[in-house]
C-alpha cells in the first residue's frame, strides 16, 4: 500500500486518482478532527473538504521527508481556527439543534440515556467554552482515542507538554461542567 | 500541586505512565488530599466523555464526498480562468478607451477632465476603503479570540 507521503508526491505530479486515493483514507478522520473543534457537522464537513482542496493545491510545498498527518492536520486545525474567528465575530447566531447534537451518547437503558443526555448536553457547552488548545487536546485524547506518542508526533510537541495540557485542559473542563450543574 | 506531579496525574488517568512514574505518583498521592480530590474528578471527567461519541454523517454523503469535493476544486480551478480573464479584458478595455479618449481631439478638454476626476474618485474611494478595513483588522482586539 502506498504510504500517504508517496501520494502526496503523485498529487505534485498532477495524479487525481492519488488525490482520490488519500481522500478515501483521510476523509472520516478530517471530518472528526474537524467536528471536535467547530462542533459542528455541516461546518466540519465543508472545512474537511476545505483541507483536501489546500492538500492538492500546496502538494509542492509539502515536504516527503516529514509525515502527512501532522501537516495535514496543521491545515485542519488552522482552517477551524478562520472559521472559530469569524463566528465568534456573529455570535448572535442561534445554535440550531442540529449543531447541537454532534456529540451523542453511546449506550445504555432509555432512562440512563435520558440522564446521559443531559450530561451530554453540559459537556458540550463546556466543551464549546474551552479555549482551543484545550478543546483540541481533549477532542485528541478523549474523542479521538489517540495515544500520548500520537498525539505529540501530531502537534509536534514534547510528550510532557502533551500531559501538561491535557491536566490544565481537563481541569478548566471540569470547572465548567460543575458551574453549569449550578 | 508542583507542575510534575500535575503532568503525572494527567497522565496516571489515562494509563499512560511508565512503571516508575506510576510508582512515584501513587506515592505521592498518599500525601495530597488534593491529587486525590483532582484525581477523583479527573475520573468522572472520562467517564463522562466515554458515555459519547462523535455524530456521523449519513452513508450517502460519505459515498458523494470524493464527487463533491473534485467539483469543488473544478469550480476553483473555472473561477480562477474566469477571473483572470475578465480582470485582463477590463484592464485592456479601459486602457484602449482612455487612451482614445484623452487622444482625441474633438473630445472636450472638460469631458476629459470629468473623466480623469470619476477614475481618480473611484481609485481614492478604493484606496481609502481597502486601508480602513485593514486598519480595523489590525485594531480589533477580538481577532485573535477563539471559543
Amino acid at each position: 500500500m502506498c504510504t500517504d507521503a508517496a501520494l502526496v508526491m503523485d498529487i505534485k505530479k498532477g495524479n487525481k486518482k492519488a488525490f482520490g486515493k488519500l481522500v478515501e483514507r483521510h476523509k472520516k478522520s478530517a471530518f472528526r478532527m474537524a467536528l471536535g473543534l467547530v462542533g459542528n457537522k455541516d461546518d466540519a464537513y465543508d472545512i474537511s473538504q476545505e483541507a483536501f482542496m489546500r492538500v492538492y493545491r500546496s502538494a509542492k510545498t509539502y515536504d516527503e521527508a516529514q509525515p502527512f498527518l501532522p501537516w495535514f492536520y496543521t491545515i485542519i486545525a488552522n482552517l477551524c481556527r478562520t472559521w472559530l474567528q469569524r463566528r465568534t465575530k456573529q455570535d448572535n447566531r442561534m445554535v440550531s439543534i442540529e449543531e447541537a447534537s454532534f456529540l451523542l451518547v453511546t449506550e445504555g437503558t432509555p432512562e440512563s440515556k435520558l440522564i446521559a443526555k443531559e450530561t451530554v448536553a453540559r459537556l458540550r457547552e463546556a466543551l464549546m467554552q474551552l479555549p482551543f488548545t484545550d478543546r483540541e487536546i481533549i477532542t485528541l485524547q478523549h474523542f479521538r482515542g489517540m495515544a500520548y506518542d500520537e498525539i505529540a508526533a501530531l502537534l509536534n510537541v514534547p510528550r510532557g507538554t502533551v500531559m501538561s495540557r491535557l491536566y490544565y485542559a481537563r481541569r478548566k473542563l471540569a470547572t465548567l461542567m460543575r458551574q453549569s450543574d449550578g | 500541586m508542583d507542575k510534575d506531579l500535575r503532568k503525572l496525574l494527567a497522565g496516571y488517568v489515562d494509563g499512560e505512565l511508565t512503571d516508575e512514574e506510576r510508582t512515584a505518583f501513587e506515592k505521592e498521592l498518599q500525601s495530597s488530599a488534593e491529587s486525590r480530590a483532582e484525581l477523583e474528578e479527573f475520573r468522572k471527567l472520562k467517564e463522562v466523555t466515554s458515555m459519547v461519541r462523535y455524530a456521523d454523517l449519513p452513508d450517502e454523503v460519505w459515498e458523494s464526498y470524493w464527487q463533491s469535493l473534485y467539483r469543488k476544486l473544478e469550480r476553483g480551478i473555472g473561477w480562477i480562468l474566469l477571473s483572470v480573464g475578465a480582470i485582463l479584458l477590463l484592464g485592456f478595455g479601459l486602457y484602449h478607451g482612455l487612451h482614445d479618449l484623452y487622444i482625441a481631439p474633438q473630445v472636450s478638454i472638460w469631458v476629459k477632465i470629468c473623466v480623469t476626476a470619476l477614475g481618480g474618485g473611484v481609485i481614492f474611494l478604493l484606496v481609502s476603503f481597502v486601508r480602513e478595513r485593514l486598519f480595523a483588522y489590525r485594531r480589533d482586539r477580538y481577532r485573535e479570540v477563539m471559543k
